[in-house]
C-alpha cells in the first residue's frame, strides 16, 4: 500500500534536531519505506541527518509518502506527532 | 635549478629502549588530521566491519555515559541533544550503508567513514538557514567521536613492512608492538608514549630500540633518507653525514659483540664476586619467551603478565582455555618456578573489557580492584592456575594491592576456587605460595602487614615510581619527574625489604629498573634477593651481578640512601657501573658528535 499526505510544521523551530530524531525513532520500528519531500528535496525519513538537510521550518509543508504494509498506521502516527508539535510550544 | 642538499638533522627525544639502529623510515602516522587509507583483503572484510561496529558501540556508550553525567547536573537540554546524537548513530548511513561500502570498496573503516561524513558535512555547509547549517557541528562531533574510537583499534600490520624499517608513529598500542618482527622493525620513534607504557615493555622484550617524545613534522621531508636511532641517548639523526654513519656502524658492531660475549655467560651462576647468590628470573608475556629464559640461564619466571592472554580478544578465555596456556607454560619451565600474576586489567591495558568512562583509569578500577569486582572472572582464572600447579612449581601473585584487606578478599576467592575444584574432584597443589605486587605507596608503607600474610613480595617499580611521585607514566611534559632513581623510591624499596626480611620471606624487584645494570648493585645492597627482568636483559644483569661484590653493594646502598636528589643518585650509580663494567657501551654512554 502506498499513501501520500501533506503535513504542515506547526512548531516554531521547524524540523530541527530533536523532532528529526523523534521521527527517526518512530520510523525505526516500521518496515515501510518513508520519504519526505520539502524544498524540492526528497529524503529517506528514517535518517536524522537527511531530515535536517530538508531545512523545513515553521511555514514549510512536507509531502510524506509511505509505502508498505503498515502504511496507514505509520501515516497516522506521523500526523499525530506533527499535530502535537513534537511536544513543543 | 639548484637544489639545496638536505642537511644532517638531530632531534632529541626520550630514550625508551636502548640499542642503536640504522635504517629507512616507515611512516605509520595516525595524527589527528590524517586519515589512514589502505586496502584490506577479502578475508579481512568481516573483521574490519566488526572493528567498526565496536567503535560505534563504544561511541554510543560514551554518549550514554555523558548523558548520565548531565542528568546528575540536571542539564536536560544537553541530554536531549545527545539523544539526537544517539539517533544519528543509528542512521542507516552510519550503520548498514557504511558496512556495504567497506565491503564494496575494500578500504579500511576510517577511510570509508571519513569519505561518507565529508560528503554530509559538505551538504550541511551548503544550507542557507543558520539553525540547520549549525547542525554541522553535531555531525562533526559525532564523526570525531567515532573516528577516535576507530583509531584506538587502528591496525596496520607491522608484521609485513619492508626489512630494516624505522617505524615512525604518533603512538603505539601494545598489540602493534607485539606484532613487530625484529628483522623488519629496526626501531620505533613516536610522538607520545612513555618509558613504562606496555608497548615499551614489549619493544624492550624484543630488543627493539625505541625513542618517544619526538616531533614528527620534519620526518616527511626526509622520508627517503637513512635514519639513525640512538636508543641510548634518545637521539634521532635524519639524513646522517658519511662520518656520522660510519661512526654509528662501528658502534653497532661494538654493541653487538658485547652482547655476544655476554650471551656466552648464560651457563654461569648469578652470583657476586664474593659468592652471594642472586635469583635472576624473567618477566614474560608469551609462551614463546620461555626459550630465551632457558637460553640465558634464568632461574625461572619472576613475573608472567597473564593479562596478555586476553588483551586482544573480546572475551575472557574460558577456564579450560586458560588452563591449557598455564599448563604449557609450567611444563615449558622444565622444573623451574614460575610466578603467575593474575590479570592486571585497566590503566592502559584491557581493550574491550576496560571499565567505561573513568576519567583517570590509572587511579581507577584496575588489577586486583577489577578482579574483586568481577569475582567470577577472578575465580575462573584462579581455578585455571590452580589446576596448572600439579605440573611444576607455581607461585601466585596479586597485582596492585593498596591495603591488606584486598589480600584477605583475594584469599577468600582463592579458597572458593579450591572448594570448587574439590567438588569437581580436580587435583591441584593446595599450599601454593601467595604473594603481592607492592607498587602503590600505601602498600609499601604497610608492607609489614603484607609481609606477615604473604609467602613473598615483589616490588613493581614502574607503578611505584608513578604513584609515589604522582606523575603520569605517559605524560611527556612531566617525564622529567618520572625517575626511578628518586630518593623516595629508593627509600620505599628499603622499607619493603626490611619488612620482608623481618618476616623471613623473599622479596624481588620486577620493574624496569631490574633490567638496568646500573641499578643492580644498589638493589642487591638494599637487600633484594631476586631480580626479574625481560629475558633479553638477563645476560646484561647477570654480568653486572658477577662484576660486583655484596660488600661493595651494601656500601653503595648505604651511601645512596643518604643522597638527596635523583640526579645525585643517578650519577653515583653511573660511576659505580662504569668502574665495574667499563665495556658496556649500552649503559656507559658517550655521545657521537656530528
Amino acid at each position: 500500500m502506498k499513501l501520500e499526505k501533506i503535513l504542515s510544521l506547526k512548531n516554531k523551530m521547524g524540523l530541527h534536531a530533536r523532532p528529526a530524531s523523534q521521527i527517526a525513532k518512530l520510523l525505526a520500528k516500521t518496515s515501510s519505506f518513508v520519504y519526505f519531500t520539502c524544498n524540492s528535496k526528497t529524503v529517506d525519513a528514517k535518517q536524522v541527518m537527511n531530515l535536517l538537510l530538508l531545512e523545513a521550518n515553521l511555514s514549510s509543508k512536507i509531502k510524506v509518502s509511505v509505502e508498505g504494509e503498515d502504511a496507514k498506521a505509520v501515516l497516522n502516527e506521523l500526523t499525530q506527532i506533527f499535530e502535537d508539535r513534537f511536544g513543543e510550544n | 635549478m639548484l637544489i639545496k642538499p638536505l642537511e644532517e638533522i638531530r632531534i632529541k627525544g626520550n630514550p625508551i629502549c636502548t640499542g642503536v639502529a640504522i635504517g629507512k623510515p616507515f611512516l605509520f602516522i595516525f595524527a589527528d588530521d590524517r586519515v589512514p587509507e589502505f586496502v584490506i583483503n577479502m578475508e579481512e572484510v568481516g573483521d574490519e566491519i566488526k572493528r567498526y561496529r565496536r567503535a560505534l558501540y563504544s561511541s554510543k556508550q560514551e554518549v550514554r555515559h555523558l548523558q548520565k553525567q548531565l542528568e546528575l547536573d540536571g542539564a536536560h537540554e544537553g541530554i536531549m541533544i545527545l539523544d539526537t546524537h544517539l539517533q544519528i548513530m543509528r542512521d542507516d548511513l552510519i550503520t548498514s550503508y557504511l558496512e556495504t561500502q567497506i565491503r564494496s570498496t575494500k578500504k579500511n573503516a576510517e577511510y570509508v567513514f571519513q569519505f561518507i561524513m565529508n560528503d554530509y558535512e559538505k551538504k550541511f555547509s551548503h544550507l542557507s538557514e543558520k539553525v540547520f547549517k549549525e547542525r554541522i557541528k553535531d555531525v562533526q562531533d559525532i564523526s570525531r567521536r567515532i573516528m577516535r574510537n576507530l583509531k584506538k583499534s587502528a591496525k596496520i600490520s607491522l608484521a609485513d613492512i619492508p626489512m630494516n624499517s624505522i617505524v615512525f608513529a604518533s603512538d603505539l598500542v601494545p598489540s602493534e608492538a607485539a606484532e613487530a618482527k625484529k628483522s623488519r622493525v629496526s626501531a620505533f620513534v613516536t610522538e607520545f608514549g612513555g618509558e613504562t607504557s606496555h608497548a615499551a615493555i614489549i619493544a624492550r622484550s624484543k630488543g627493539i630500540p625505541y625513542i618517544s617524545s619526538i616531533d614528527l613534522k620534519q620526518i616527511e621531508t626526509y622520508r627517503d633518507q637513512y635514519v639513525i636511532v640512538d636508543g641510548r641517548t634518545g637521539e634521532v639523526i635524519l639524513n646522517p653525514k658519511e662520518t656520522t654513519l660510519s661512526a654509528y656502524q662501528a658502534l653497532q658492531y661494538q654493541l653487538e659483540s658485547h652482547l655476544q660475549n655476554l650471551n656466552k655467560k648464560g651457563e654461569l651462576a648469578a652470583e657476586t664476586i664474593d659468592g652471594y647468590q642472586v635469583k635472576l628470573t624473567a618477566n614474560i608475556e608469551m609462551l614463546s619467551e620461555i626459550d630465551l629464559v632457558h637460553k640465558y640461564g634464568g632461574d625461572g619466571v619472576g613475573l608472567f603478565r597473564s593479562e596478555y592472554i586476553c588483551i586482544s580478544s573480546e572475551n575472557f578465555p574460558s577456564e579450560d582455555k586458560q588452563f591449557q596456556i598455564y599448563k604449557e607454560l609450567v611444563l615449558g619451565m622444565k622444573g623451574l618456578p614460575i610466578t603467575i600474576r593474575t590479570f592486571d586489567i585497566g590503566g592502559d591495558k584491557g581493550g574491550s573489557f576496560l571499565p567505561q568512562g573513568e576519567t583517570n583509569p590509572f587511579l581507577g578500577c584496575r588489577a586486583i580492584r577489577y578482579l574483586l569486582r568481577e569475582p567470577e572472572i577472578f575465580k575462573t582464572q584462579l581455578c585455571a592456575i590452580l589446576r596448572a600447579t600439579v605440573f611444576g612449581t607455581v607461585r601466585l601473585m596479586f597485582p596492585m594491592v593498596s591495603g591488606s584487606f584486598e589480600l584477605v578478599e583475594a584469599k577468600k576467592i582463592l579458597k572458593q576456587a579450591m572448594q570448587e575444584l574439590d567438588k569437581r574432584e580436580v587435583k591441584y597443589c593446595a599450599d601454593i605460595d601467595i604473594g603481592c605486587m607492592i607498587e602503590i605507596p600505601s602498600a609499601a608503607i604497610t608492607s609489614d602487614e603484607f609481609a606477615r600474610q604473604c609467602d613473598f613480595l615483589s616490588i613493581g617499580t614502574n607503578d611505584l615510581v608513578q604513584y609515589s611521585l604522582a606523575v603520569d607514566r605517559g605524560n611527556q611534559m612531566m617525564s622529567y619527574l618520572y625517575n626511578p632513581a628518586d630518593p623516595s623510591v629508593i627509600r620505599l624499596i628499603k622499607m619493603i625489604v626490611i619488612e620482608a626480611n623481618r618476616n623471613g620471606i623473599p622479596v624481588s624487584v620486577c620493574g624496569e629498573i631490574a633490567a638496568d645494570p646500573r641499578f643492580t648493585a644498589l638493589l642487591l645492597g638494599l637487600g633484594v634477593h631476586e631480580l626479574s627482568c625481560s629475558a633479553r636483559f638477563l645476560p646484561i644483569v647477570k654480568n653486572a651481578i658477577r662484576g660486583t661484590s655484596i660488600i661493595s653493594a651494601c656500601r653503595l646502598a648505604e651511601e645512596v640512601l643518604t643522597l638527596s636528589t635523583p640526579e645525585e643518585v643517578q650519577k653515583r650509580l653511573n660511576t659505580e657501573y662504569k668502574n665495574t663494567v667499563p665495556h658496556d657501551l649500552f649503559h656507559n654512554i658517550q655521545s657521537i658528535e656530528a
